[in-house]
């Protein structure tokens, strides 16, 4: 017997799947932009003198990347409303979660950046009378940012990978609703193709964005 | 509220069978992926346009989708096409090793590129085969440049498999859930879960760091 595909389902799930790739893009550019900034403000506390501050910062990079995502996400939903009482909507929930895992890993992709900022700017920096939050925000952020650049996009696309995950604790999400129609229908293969397709061509067209970038920002630097 | 963590001391045997089931499946898949990943690599650096363009697509897909839909894919969509039926050992292999050879292939080709133009050229004038030249020149090389970057590698496939306990698979994090669900102690239950994962990457990312500077002191 030939399995033959039929994607007559197409008419009533794909409005399904649209609306849980909304939710998979919207949580993943929260989670970005979170992952974006706190990666940078933990990345600077690595580097810190006082070993007061380093010691929390790291043991939290170091949870953050040596325990699984879904561990983590199940943990949060699970552990925090119970040890914090805090009770958050699934939404923001799921957001922190993926937001926190991204902020670990966002910086150890900023502290190469960091440490890479000659010390002579440093030293310029206070010359011209900057205060430690304009030499961070003005000389260290735009060295650090660039540098990081691709690593960050490359951690943002896993993030983005990474919201799947939030199926498994009922967030409705692409694969959430991949799931709901894939079982709906009585047609697998033809729902979970699409959903990876889905998946497949954010990560590309992000993926091809960055090199773009790239290119644009040899040309510029060429250019000065 | 009060914790207990004491009564995980009864569960303290199926948490290690799970922690086995983690460790089999991640170094079953990591041994097969990073065979897989090393093929795909040299297809890329030095294949023909045709089988470039065809690993070039495995490793995109495997890289561009996540790894639970790759997992379920597996799970539910391949038998359908193949007719046959694949249990879900290894419907989570099959896949865990096809993700680990898209993400080694691309650590493969960071240390192919390594390999001087020369040294390629000092095989061709010493006479050898192409299939020694594979063996004995590349495949070292590559190898022990790739070392460092295979071995973090490996920890995010240990981190990665806890996925297959959607598919029901009983590993830690399956085992951990279970438990945490039965004897309604969630924190206690997840923290450990979390610290056993812990217990075991840390120590590897910190080898990561240490065979990089050895590596990059000899090679």
């Amino acid at each position: 017997m030939n399995y033959s595909l039929d994607f007559s389902w197409i008419s009533s799930g794909l409005g399904l799947l649209w609306h849980g790739l909304a939710v998979t893009l919207v949580i993943a550019l929260c989670a970005n932009a979170i992952g974006v900034v706190a990666g940078f403000v933990i990345g600077m506390l690595t580097q810190s003198k006082s070993r007061l501050a380093r010691l929390p910062v790291s043991a939290f990079i170091e949870f953050f990347r040596c325990t699984p995502a879904l561990v983590q996400v199940v943990w949060f939903f699970y552990c925090v409303p119970i040890i914090f009482n805090v009770f958050l909507s699934p939404f923001a929930m799921g957001i922190l979660a993926i937001s926190l895992n991204l902020t670990a890993f966002n910086a150890e992709a900023y502290r190469a950046g960091i440490q890479s900022v000659p010390r002579d700017q440093h030293d310029a920096g206070v010359a011209l009378g900057f205060s430690p939050f304009q030499r961070t925000t003005l000389i260290v952020l735009p060295h650090a940012f660039r540098m990081a650049l691709p690593v960050l996009v490359t951690n943002g696309i896993s993030a983005m990978q990474q919201t799947s995950l939030l199926s498994v604790v009922a967030i409705q999400e692409l694969m959430y609703r991949g799931k709901e129609v894939a079982s709906d229908t009585y047609r697998p293969l033809e729902v979970f193709t699409t959903v990876g397709v889905l998946y497949l061509v954010v990560s590309v067209v992000v993926a091809h964005a960055l090199r773009v970038i790239e290119r644009k920002r040899s040309f510029n630097y060429s250019a000065a | 509220m009060k914790f207990n963590f004491v009564f995980l001391l009864g569960y303290v045997e199926p948490l290690l069978d799970g922690l086995a089931l983690t460790v089999k499946l991640t170094l079953a898949s990591a041994i097969a992926g990073i065979a897989l990943g090393f093929a795909a690599s040299l297809v890329r650096t030095y294949g023909p346009a045709y089988a470039r363009a065809i690993a070039t697509g495995y490793v995109e897909v495997f890289r561009g989708t996540p790894l639970l839909v790759q997992l379920f894919w597996f799970f539910f969509c391949l038998p359908l096409l193949l007719h046959v039926n694949i249990g879900v050992g290894v419907a989570s292999f099959a896949a865990l090793s096809l993700y680990m050879g898209a993400i080694t292939c691309e650590t493969f080709r960071g240390s192919l590129t390594s390999i001087k133009k020369e040294e390629l050229d000092a095989c061709v004038a010493l006479g050898l085969s192409r299939m020694t030249r594979v063996t004995h020149i590349i495949l070292p090389l590559a190898f022990i440049r790739s070392m460092p970057t295979l071995l973090s590698n490996i920890v995010s496939l240990f981190k990665e498999s806890a996925l297959v306990s959607a598919l029901g698979m009983a590993d830690l994090m399956f085992v951990g859930q279970n438990i945490a669900n039965t004897s309604a102690r969630p924190v206690e239950v997840l923290t450990t879960t979390a610290l056993i994962y812990f217990v075991v990457a840390y120590p590897l990312t910190r080898c990561v760091g240490h065979i990089e500077r050895k590596v990059l002191e000899r090679f």
